[in-house]
């Protein structure tokens, strides 16, 4: 019996509630919600801000301004991607940490696209640019898979070290063959042409990114519940014996599934370099891949919640920005960001599941 | 059951009142914000800076947030964000500028070279607002640059550390090979060689501006390798420290640093930005300002030498003042002629003078440097 | 008469929804092997968690060495001098086996005297001839070596009652003689000793007493020297038998599955089939009787292409499907009612609409092309739920929602109206209430009719006396004997179950 242990023979342990209702299932993220900003309140009472005026101007911020809310969709285009990419590997049972390395990858591929292959119309140039991202942050979402697949290694650490090989490759072209003759040495590939970069919506910079977003939740929807791939995925994720049971082919699912994963990813990372930075630079993503587990999981892997979780969590970024400009230090914002985060998923968790004290046996001792 | 009902009207009130006092605040604080704005706006600007590290970095963002403070005593009628700090200079930054226009900033000073593209893109798309941008190269009308020539001090203080050096070995942690750099590794090895023709400075890089941990450790391996003085172009005390438990001596940069390596800084290039800061706002409010690439001298303050350590002697403060007065005089500068670099060739002819261009481009390393450019 | 190392009264213990034990009684005697036998499920387990403390009866008394005793903690047991090697060994792998003994003994201070352990393992060497390598890390010994360990575990901590959990599952014959051994020379010491087991022969050669279990309730004790086979499995199994309807001689059809000298491996690594042939006819039903854990779990997997094949063929229809996916074996028309219905043969979160199509969902019948389409899926699930009546809130609603019986009606309709020729069906109404066991029952009946062939796993000789139109016998994966179904007789049943072959059986089962 797992658990942490608490004294001779006991251990706290966490149990699934056996019944879970559907006014249950929405209430979780509204008590999630304000367990978080409770939390944080608390927090920001024990360091001596007002938590009512820091809580406006972070919402006020993101949501507040034709202009902060323009800046919540930008910075939600990669959450969800890469949430909606994480989302169906987790709905196998998958557990692709490697989201983060798969963007990395896209943007790589397309950034060899735009610098190399410019020429051409806008459309063609895009269009190769997604197809090299896609396929790129595919292939990085496959070679987990194929050990996954055939010898069952387990593919959380193999996805999480290939974040870094990705990351570390970006850097070494930005650092070494990329780096922009004329960028006076600074570690960054020269500007995209113009005809590379995604269009915009109106003058704010919303880009197309957003556009594949929602046609990625869209059709990962009609996959999932319309299809007879979506229909393999769902059986193998709730049952793996009674897929095989069924004659399906676990293997090439899970091949197939990493691939579609990293896919999506490697789309968030063509999104961000052409529509966002026009170049590849270091430090492209602030963790997108990884702060997507967390908006996979808040949106209950459904593609269209995790959409809608997606500009959440994006407002609680931008916002940290604003809660600056309003005399909070950098740190205590990052605090009280991750102290929301952490509010929000064990409020998750807590309504989930409920805590049981246990002797060594298993033997449940009291509630 | 009772309890759970019980539990969860508890819940339900706590947020409630939540909910309530967030409304509430919100109706408060906004209209408190747009009486602020009304009566404000004719006599007072608001001014923002944006930081790549914590201002209490001890280093280069510190030494502007020390300037931002002179900003604010010195100069009426402006008000001054917060500053916003620990900005990436990725993604972010392009978010974080606008999102300061958006805020009635009218005055607003990145202080990292990374943010040069963020910045040059809401310039284009703000000109009633100014922007100046600390150590890049792009110019708008309502978009300046400002820097410092941090290589005359550089040189000054390679004058103390090849005075110093017993092994002839001289360390210089560097961040990027870029030309800001590189310029000033090559003014402080001309500096040492000045005093002591032997001596060789061995590069590390980093890659990084701010990372404590990393410059101390690239600092470590400098000294294992027998530098027994150690420079430094990062934001952090982090070598100094290194040099210090080492028992060996060490070149600060972007502020006094004695504090954290009593025995070992001997002095180093310091800024000082606030001068510039409040003669520049100024200017604005005063509608003089015209855009510029501003590269300031030893002589205008905006840079100059650390405080001695007090194992500094006189002789050596001597030599030092004797150069520097050169310097501020405009009889000698740092790249005069002839210089050759690390390969033996000649880079600059006796009596010649690189310019401002040939030094913001500079990418070779003169003799005497022990270390490689990475470059394609 | 000596006082009882053990004395268990009247105990009961309830679980929700079932009674595990009621009313057992159970003695132990010092220097005696004591057996407890009886099928899975029949509270061997439940009795013996008892014993060590791990659950409180809800009734009866427990008496050690004549005193009365409440164990409210493992704690307590241990300290009674009650100990338990378990099936699955608590043994950390990466220790040594010294450092394994005296772990969790709790009668050494901060610093071990690892020499004083050692010298305390070599006697217990000389006393019951167990030797044990104190050096040893656990992962470098064999299965047999770390039960050794385990015993010597138990000896450390001055156990004299002693209870192993099935132990010779795991073991070689070889092994198992070495085992009773150490055991006989345990009980000549004095102490007591209690072996789990399903394997009536086994218990005949080693137990000097043997008490049998069945459906939680004590049947007997018996003494191992006065009783046989026979009467063992008669204890066991034994239950109300009679041949309800006379149903008519099927003529018997072509083989449609021929199973040859095939071999499989469990999950163990073991051999769970050993070289076994079978074959099954169109039109009838094969019953394949024998006690649970006999290798009927293995059979019903490698026919449905779910476990692979160490040695030997399927044939389907006379073409040899040997190696085939499981995918490959439902389009070859072989159909598994699987014994765990929920999970392997129904998917719990997923709704009945979703369930109905887990086998065809790729059949033109309800997809077109690699879209599913609902609309169809819907008519077809509604087909199946009200051909076999199978009792739902809708169609929308998750089958974990589902009653037991309702989810056997819902699984069977779904795999016959695929039209099978082939069905295995595994303890298809364990578990169910009257009406759903008649409903289960009519169904095969009437798919041998319209001339399928089927295999019926069950427990229950009754049944498969009712059902089959052949009864195989299996035992430690083999088959001991094939009877018609005139010659279908309880007695001789009960003496292949136990595992005594009959001549010819392999002659008959091929030749058939």
């Amino acid at each position: 019996m797992s658990g942490l242990p608490i004294g001779r023979d006991r251990v706290l342990v966490l149990e699934k509630r056996g019944h879970f209702s559907q006014s249950a299932a929405l209430l979780v993220p509204v008590i999630s919600i304000i367990c978080a900003l409770f939390g944080g309140s608390l927090f920001l009472l024990a360091t001596g801000y007002d938590p009512v005026e820091i809580y406006v101007t972070m919402l006020s911020g993101a949501f507040g301004s034709a202009y902060g809310l323009s800046e919540t969709v930008v910075k939600a285009i990669p959450l969800m991607l890469c949430g909606l990419a994480v989302s169906v590997a987790f709905r196998m049972q998958l557990w692709n940490i490697g989201a983060e390395g798969q963007l990395y990858m896209g943007a790589v591929a397309a950034s060899w696209v735009a610098l190399f292959h410019g020429e051409g119309s806008r459309l063609g140039v895009l269009a190769l640019m997604f197809l090299a991202a896609a396929a790129a942050g595919g292939i990085w979402g496959l070679i987990p898979a194929i050990p996954r697949a055939l010898f069952k290694v387990n593919e959380t650490i193999t996805t999480l070290m290939l974040n870094y090989v990705a990351i570390l490759y970006s850097n070494y072209l930005v650092y070494g063959p990329w780096k922009d003759p004329k960028g006076m040495n600074f570690p960054l590939s020269a500007v995209f042409p113009e005809h590379a970069t995604l269009p915009y919506f109106g003058d704010t910079r919303i880009h197309l990114g957003l556009v594949f977003g929602l046609i990625a939740a869209v059709m990962l929807y009609i996959i999932l519940w319309h299809t007879r791939w979506g229909y393999e995925i769902r059986v193998i994720g709730e049952s793996p014996v009674a897929a095989r049971y069924a004659g399906m082919n676990i293997a090439r699912n899970i091949l197939l599934v990493m691939a579609l994963s990293g896919g999506l990813a490697g789309l968030a990372g063509m999104a961000e370099v052409s529509g966002i930075t026009q170049r590849l630079q270091p430090n492209l993503s602030p963790g997108y891949g990884y702060t997507a587990i967390i908006v996979a999981w808040l949106g209950r892997l459904n593609p269209f919640a995790i959409t809608g979780v997606s500009f959440l969590l994006a407002g609680l970024l931008v916002g940290g920005y604003n809660m600056q400009m309003s005399g909070l230090p950098a740190a205590t914002v990052s605090i009280l960001q991750g102290a929301i985060l952490f509010f929000i998923l064990g409020g998750e968790i807590l309504t989930k599941y409920h805590l049981r004290i246990r002797d060594a046996r298993g033997i449940e001792v009291a509630e | 059951m009772y309890k759970k009902v019980l539990a969860l009207i508890t819940v339900l009130l706590m947020a409630v009142a939540v909910f309530a006092g967030c409304g509430g605040g919100a109706d408060k604080a906004s209209s408190g914000q747009q009486g602020e704005d009304k009566s404000q706006e004719a006599e007072k600007t608001k001014v923002a800076f944006i930081y790549v590290g914590p201002a209490g970095d001890a280093g280069w963002s510190y030494a502007h947030d020390l300037g931002r403070k002179y900003l604010e005593e010195n100069v009426s009628g402006i008000e001054v964000t917060p500053p916003l700090e620990s900005v990436p200079e990725g993604a972010d930054a392009e978010q974080v500028i606008e999102n300061l226009v958006q805020k009635g900033n009218k005055i607003i000073f990145a202080t990292s070279f990374g943010y040069m593209d963020a910045m040059e893109k809401v310039a284009k798309k703000h000109p009633d607002v100014t922007f100046l941008h600390c150590s890049g190269y792009k110019v708008l009308d309502n978009m300046g640059t400002y820097f410092g020539r941090i290589y005359q001090p550089r040189y000054l203080s390679g004058i103390v550390a090849g005075k110093t050096t017993k092994s002839n070995t001289i360390g210089y942690v560097a961040a990027f090979p870029i030309p800001e750099v590189v310029r000033g590794i090559n003014a402080f090895t001309l500096g040492v060689r000045s005093v002591n023709p032997d001596a060789k400075v061995k590069v590390v890089w980093t890659n990084t501006w701010y990372d404590p941990a990393k410059e101390k450790d690239a600092a470590k391996s400098l000294l294992e390798q027998g530098a027994d003085v150690v420079a430094q172009h990062q934001d952090t005390p982090g070598p100094m420290q290194a040099a210090e438990e080492a028992g060996k001596f060490g070149v600060s940069y972007n502020s006094d640093m004695r504090q954290f390596a009593p025995k070992a800084v001997l002095t180093g290039p310091v800024w000082n930005w606030g001068p510039y800061y409040a003669e520049t706002v100024q200017a604005i409010l005063d509608g003089t300002w015209k855009s510029e690439q501003y590269w300031g001298p030893i002589g205008d303050g905006i840079v100059d030498l650390a405080p001695y350590g007090d194992m500094v002697t006189d002789d050596v403060k001597a030599l030092v003042d004797a150069k520097e007065r050169e310097i501020v005089d405009g009889t000698w500068d740092v790249f005069t002629g002839p210089i050759k670099d690390n390969t033996g060739k000649e880079r600059v002819a006796a009596g010649a003078k690189l310019t401002d261009q040939e030094m913001l481009e500079m990418l070779w390393f003169v003799e005497g440097v022990d270390g490689i450019i990475p470059q394609e | 008469m000596t006082t009882p190392l053990v004395k268990m009264v009247s105990i009961t213990k309830r679980f929700p929804g079932v009674t595990a034990n009621k009313d057992i009684y159970f003695e132990l005697r010092p220097g005696e092997i004591h057996a407890l036998l009886g099928e899975n499920g029949a509270g061997k387990s439940t009795l013996m968690n008892i014993l060590t403390g791990l659950y409180m009866p809800d009734e009866g008394d427990i008496y050690i060495r004549g005193t009365k005793v409440k164990f409210s903690s493992p704690r307590g047991a241990i300290e009674s001098g009650i100990g338990m090697v378990h099936q699955h060994f608590r043994l950390v792998p990466t220790f040594s086996v010294a450092e394994n003994v005296i772990m969790g003994s709790g009668d050494h201070g901060f610093f071990v005297n690892m020499k004083s352990v050692e010298e305390k393992l070599a006697r217990f060497s000389g006393e019951y001839g167990i030797n044990v390598m104190p050096g040893s890390k656990i992962w470098q010994l064999s299965v047999g070596e770390q039960q050794r360990v385990e015993i010597v575990k138990m000896l450390y901590r001055g156990t004299n009652i002693m209870i192993l959990d099935e132990p010779t599952a795991v073991l070689t014959p070889q092994e198992s003689r070495e085992l009773f051994a150490t055991l006989r020379r345990m009980a000549d010491m004095g102490k007591g000793i209690i072996v789990i087991s399903h394997k009536i022969q086994e218990v005949l050669d080693n137990a000097d007493r043997i008490t049998v279990l069945r459906d939680g309730r004590y049947v007997d004790t018996f003494s191992g020297k006065d009783t046989d086979s026979r009467k063992l499995t008669m204890a066991m199994v034994d239950r109300d038998i009679s041949f309800g309807q006379n149903l008519a001689d099927k003529p018997k059809g072509n083989f449609i599955l021929r199973l040859k000298g095939l071999t499989v491996l469990g999950d163990r690594g073991q051999k769970a089939l050993k070289s076994l042939s079978l074959n099954l006819c169109k039109g009838e039903i094969l019953g394949i009787a024998g006690v649970a854990g006999n290798g009927q779990k293995e059979l019903a997997e490698v026919i449905a292409g779910l476990r692979e094949v160490a040695a030997g063929d399927i044939e389907v229809r006379g073409e040899r499907f040997t190696g085939k996916s499981a995918r490959a074996m439902i389009d070859a028309g072989i159909s598994l009612i699987p014994e765990d219905r929920l999970g392997t043969g129904l998917v719990g979160p997923l709704n009945i609409m979703e369930n109905s199509i887990l086998k065809n969902y790729r059949s033109g019948e309800v997809a077109s092309g690699w879209f599913i389409n609902w609309k169809r899926v819907r008519e077809y699930a509604h087909r199946l739920v009200d051909k076999f009546d199978v009792k739902t809130t809708g169609v929308d609603a998750p089958v974990r929602m589902l009653s037991g019986g309702n989810l056997q009606k819902l699984l069977l309709a779904r795999e016959i109206t695929n039209d099978p020729d082939v069905i295995v069906a595994v303890y298809p109404v364990r578990g169910l209430d009257v009406g759903a066991i008649e409903f289960v029952r009519n169904i095969l009946l009437r798919q041998r009719d319209t001339g399928k062939g089927i295999l019926l796993i069950s427990e229950e000789l009754e049944e498969l006396f009712m059902l089959s139109d052949r009864v195989a016998v299996i035992h430690e994966g083999e088959i001991m004997g094939i009877l018609d179904r005139e010659d279908f007789d309880l007695e001789r049943v009960g003496r292949l179950m136990a595992g005594e072959r009959e001549e010819g059986a392999y002659e008959r089962a091929a030749n058939r």
